[in-house]
């Protein structure tokens, strides 16, 4: 069982890709005025699409430490804001979404194993383009997973910045979506992560 | 001299907008955590964009009043509650893609282009998708636009003092992001009627304003 805090600012509909499960146990941590989260308790720590960038730049050493200690990060969203160690995320909107392939450059642990990568360029309903915008700037030693048309990072798993992985999409929405009808597109990358980080914290827990 | 206020979740699509060169003389991003009348009262206008913190809004819910009874401006778009809003707003499926399949029933019916937002824009500028309807609104509102059901999509009242604009269309979040490319027709009106300026020019993106530069400048 993985427990997970999910940031929440809020918004309509949030929980409904994060619901807990046999695998995954979620609490939900809302920003408020002067917000000071205690991660301690956290194996992982989520920020969703739309998450608020202000209050996590204001809670940046808090993240900092609970990565230090071996906790995960997992951010789905374009962190304009430079809370997220070692990684830089970059609006563009120089390209058009049309012109957007996504491929596989690496996945040394699997997490795309059982993706349909076609879903994830055209959806189910025709549209082109996964709802990533811009790209990141790896941090040295970051395995990029997914790459656009141009070679720019757009997933990055970074397990070298800090004690914990860094799980990053270039704003690109994730989450369990099953119940839209997604099972393996998106929804298969989430689970493969929290599959990989609920096995990696069971090892780390095992005493030696 | 920025005079609109856009109420900031923290949310990148919203912080897009307002540090894009094209607007950012015009808007002031009044991040939601921190909205006291104080923190207002030099602007003209507000924007509550879609994706915003409606709880801190409900505990905000005299300030934005209070801003209205000053014979000033308040948009609101997507959702909202009426913990703050005299008005109820119902969630339905988002669809943005029935410019695919099927491009002959847009999400909007009917639209009333003799309001200063929709004068002279096109069908097709003045709605892509819709983020949930109305079901109530106050009993003398002007209803603006509707769906193909007839259900309130956006609606405006004069009840508060100023204007209160409210509509289940995403303006700002969606401008930001930059993936719909013809969204400068709608917002450089909204932006027109709240502040009186017309915004001119391409929506580039300033890369100062991301990263360790962020917040520096608003």
């Amino acid at each position: 069982m993985l427990h997970a805090a999910l940031i929440s600012n809020a918004l309509a509909g949030l929980d409904d890709a994060f619901v807990s499960n046999e695998h995954i146990h979620y609490r939900t941590e809302t920003i408020g005025p002067m917000w000071a989260p205690d991660l301690s308790a956290d194996e992982l720590v989520i920020a969703p699409n739309g998450t608020d960038h202000v209050a996590l730049w204001g809670a940046r050493d808090r993240i900092r430490a609970h990565l230090d200690r071996g906790g995960a990060l997992a951010c789905f969203c374009g962190w304009f804001t430079a809370w997220v160690p070692g990684n830089r995320w970059i609006h563009d909107n120089t390209h058009p979404t049309r012109e957007v392939e996504l491929r596989l450059v690496s996945d040394q642990r699997g997490l795309f194993n059982g993706v349909d990568l076609a879903k994830l360029n055209v959806n189910r309903h025709g549209i082109r383009g996964w709802w990533a915008c811009g790209y990141i700037e790896p941090a040295p030693g970051a395995e990029v997973l997914l790459a656009d048309t141009w070679d720019r990072a757009i997933v990055v798993l970074d397990e070298t910045t800090t004690n914990g992985p860094q799980f990053l999409t270039a704003s690109g929405p994730l989450g369990d979506y099953r119940r839209d009808g997604d099972p393996d597109g998106l929804s298969r990358l989430y689970l493969n992560l929290i599959a990989h980080l609920a096995s990696r914290h069971l090892t780390q827990s095992l005493p030696l | 001299m920025k005079s609109i206020g856009l109420i900031f979740n923290g949310v990148w699509s919203q912080y897009a907008l307002a540090t894009a060169p094209k607007y950012r003389d015009i808007y002031e991003l009044i991040y939601v955590h921190e909205l006291v009348p104080a923190r207002i009262a030099h602007l003209d206008a507000l924007v509550i964009p879609f994706q915003s913190h409606q709880s801190a809004l409900a505990a905000q819910r005299d300030t934005l009043y209070g801003f209205l009874a000053q014979g000033k401006k308040v948009a609101v778009f997507g959702d909202s509650t009426p913990l703050w809003l005299d008005a109820q707003w119902e969630d339905r499926p988002v669809n943005n893609y029935w410019w695919v399949k099927t491009p002959d029933q847009p999400p909007i019916a009917h639209t009333d282009y003799t309001h200063p937002v929709y004068a002279g824009l096109q069908p097709r500028h003045a709605c892509w998708h819709l983020h949930g309807i109305y079901t109530r609104i106050p009993a003398e509102a002007r209803v603006i636009q509707r769906n193909a059901d007839g259900e309130v999509v956006t609606w405006e009242t004069t009840r508060y003092g100023g204007v209160l604009f409210a509509s289940t269309l995403d303006p700002i979040v969606e401008h930001g992001i930059q993936q719909i490319r013809h969204l400068d027709h709608y917002v450089d009106k909204l932006t027109a009627w709240l502040s009186g300026r017309t915004p001119t020019g391409p929506f580039i993106l300033d890369p100062a304003a991301y990263g360790e530069g962020a917040l520096l400048s608003v």
